[in-house]
């Protein structure tokens, strides 16, 4: 268990809200433009980033 | 949806929905105010830091004090205070002021909440009319100034006006009020409850002795959470220090302020407040563009054959009355869910917020939506309009 783990918990979770509030900003139709399709990607790969070390650091 | 716990339900209405409801939109959260929330969740959490003079205002890590400096400068007064909610502040103003049977002018529009701030003080609330356009003016604030006068031997010892009130978001002309407040020497509150944090507003310009902001309504903060801005000239009265002494132990609590409580506004609610502050400070600048939007919609809404607008018009808020007695509340009349039927229309076009079966006169507001979102909106409402036999213009 490293201080590592928890930074990433707190940064998954952040980047979990940076993907609520593109919900909030495209609702009702969630139409994404380019720009907030790249927004959204690089979101979904914080969170993996986020999960492999989380990962690595507590079960591996 | 998941629940949070037990039967608490995610709200996930601003994910889900456009939310027209005519209070929420300016407190809705910054994705920054919404992480301030998790990391700052836990109850003393503004507490690990606090040294000598022990007071949340003093605090530097995180920034409290900072914050406090620059909120100040932003509403262009001298010093503030958050509180608990816009009517906390109401209440230190009225409670450092107000004595018994002293009278209080308020607005015929006022919020309750500065109705029970002058009750709680043993106050006498004595309301300005409005003008034919429904605005609060110096004049008729003049005019009631005089006949309290002469009804009770005594000036109103304040005067509290909304700039924006609550029932139809018309502004009101408080520079005006301001300026015959200080002729009269009477101190001027300004209750700033949906302006501060969505448009500029400086107090000193105003001329505002007291400038009171809402968090939850105004400011992309959660409730509940307020501000409470003032001038050096009233600073000492309003913030006063304890200066009580306990007759055993002699203990006394010197930096602590009486109308504060001591700390005010602690924990998430505030943190949140100040990593909302950035964003803030930046949508001020583009109040303009939100009253494009809704003048865009007002158009689009008036369309709609028998639709009335009972606010001023052209809008200076996102925050507006309207009437749809003659269109909507027709086929109310004679619809078998009665004035449900316009929730469910505008439910099954994913829009919430309207008081739900209300066809008559109810308000809306449209801060913050993007143009796509607001162009949307009016196209539900026109498509609601024609499915219904209603000429749409």
């Amino acid at each position: 268990m490293t201080e590592k783990a928890v930074e990433e918990t707190f940064a998954a979770l952040f980047a979990l809200i940076d993907l609520r509030q593109m919900f909030r900003e495209t609702k009702p139709t969630y139409q994404f433009n380019s720009e907030q399709k790249k927004r959204i990607r690089e979101i979904v790969e914080r969170l993996k980033h986020s999960l492999e070390i989380i990962e690595k650091e507590l079960i591996k | 949806m998941k629940n949070v716990i037990n039967n608490i339900e995610v709200r996930a209405r601003e994910e889900l929905f456009i939310n027209i409801n005519p209070i929420q939109p300016g407190g809705r959260l910054t994705p920054e105010a919404m992480k301030a929330i998790i990391a700052y969740g836990d109850g003393y959490s503004t507490c690990d830091w606090c040294r000598k003079p022990f007071r949340l205002d003093k605090i530097q890590r995180p920034p409290i004090d900072e914050f406090h400096t620059e909120l100040a400068k932003f509403l262009g007064m001298d010093q503030v205070r958050v509180v608990p909610g816009a009517r906390r502040g109401f209440q230190a103003v009225v409670n450092s002021l107000v004595e018994k049977g002293e009278s209080v002018i308020v607005s015929s529009l006022t919020h309750y909440t500065e109705f029970l701030a002058v009750e709680a003080a043993g106050g006498m609330v004595k309301e300005v009319s409005l003008n034919k356009s429904n605005i609060v003016t110096a004049e008729n604030t003049a005019q009631k100034i005089e006949e309290v006068k002469k009804e009770t031997g005594a000036l109103p010892k304040l005067i509290m006006i909304d700039h924006f009130d609550y029932m139809l978001g018309n502004e009101h002309d408080v520079c005006g009020i301001a300026k015959v407040a200080k002729n009269y020497d009477i101190p001027f509150l300004c209750n700033g409850a949906y302006s501060v944090g969505v448009m500029p507003v400086n107090g000193k310009e105003i001329g505002a002795d007291f400038l009171v902001g809402s968090g939850h309504k105004s400011f992309a903060s959660p409730a509940p959470s307020g501000i409470l801005a003032t001038t050096e000239e009233w600073a000492d009265k309003v913030f006063r220090t304890t200066q009580m002494v306990g007759d055993l132990t002699k203990r006394r609590f010197g930096v602590k302020e009486v109308e504060m409580m001591g700390c005010t506004l602690m924990g998430a609610n505030l943190i949140a407040m100040m990593a909302s502050f950035p964003t803030v400070r930046e949508r001020v600048k583009y109040w303009d563009e939100e009253i494009k939007k809704i003048n865009y919609f007002a158009e689009e809404f008036l369309k709609i054959e028998g639709n009335k607008i009972l606010s001023e018009m052209p809008r200076k808020h996102a925050l507006t009355k309207v009437d749809t007695t003659e269109s909507f509340d027709k086929i109310a009349r004679t619809h078998k869910r009665r004035g449900f039927f316009f929730s469910d229309e505008l439910k099954e076009r994913r829009i919430v917020g309207e008081f739900v079966g209300a066809t008559r006169a109810w308000k809306l507001n449209t801060y913050g939506l993007t143009w796509d979102q607001i162009k949307y909106l009016a196209q539900a409402l026109q498509d609601i309009a024609r499915k219904y036999g209603i000429n749409v213009a």
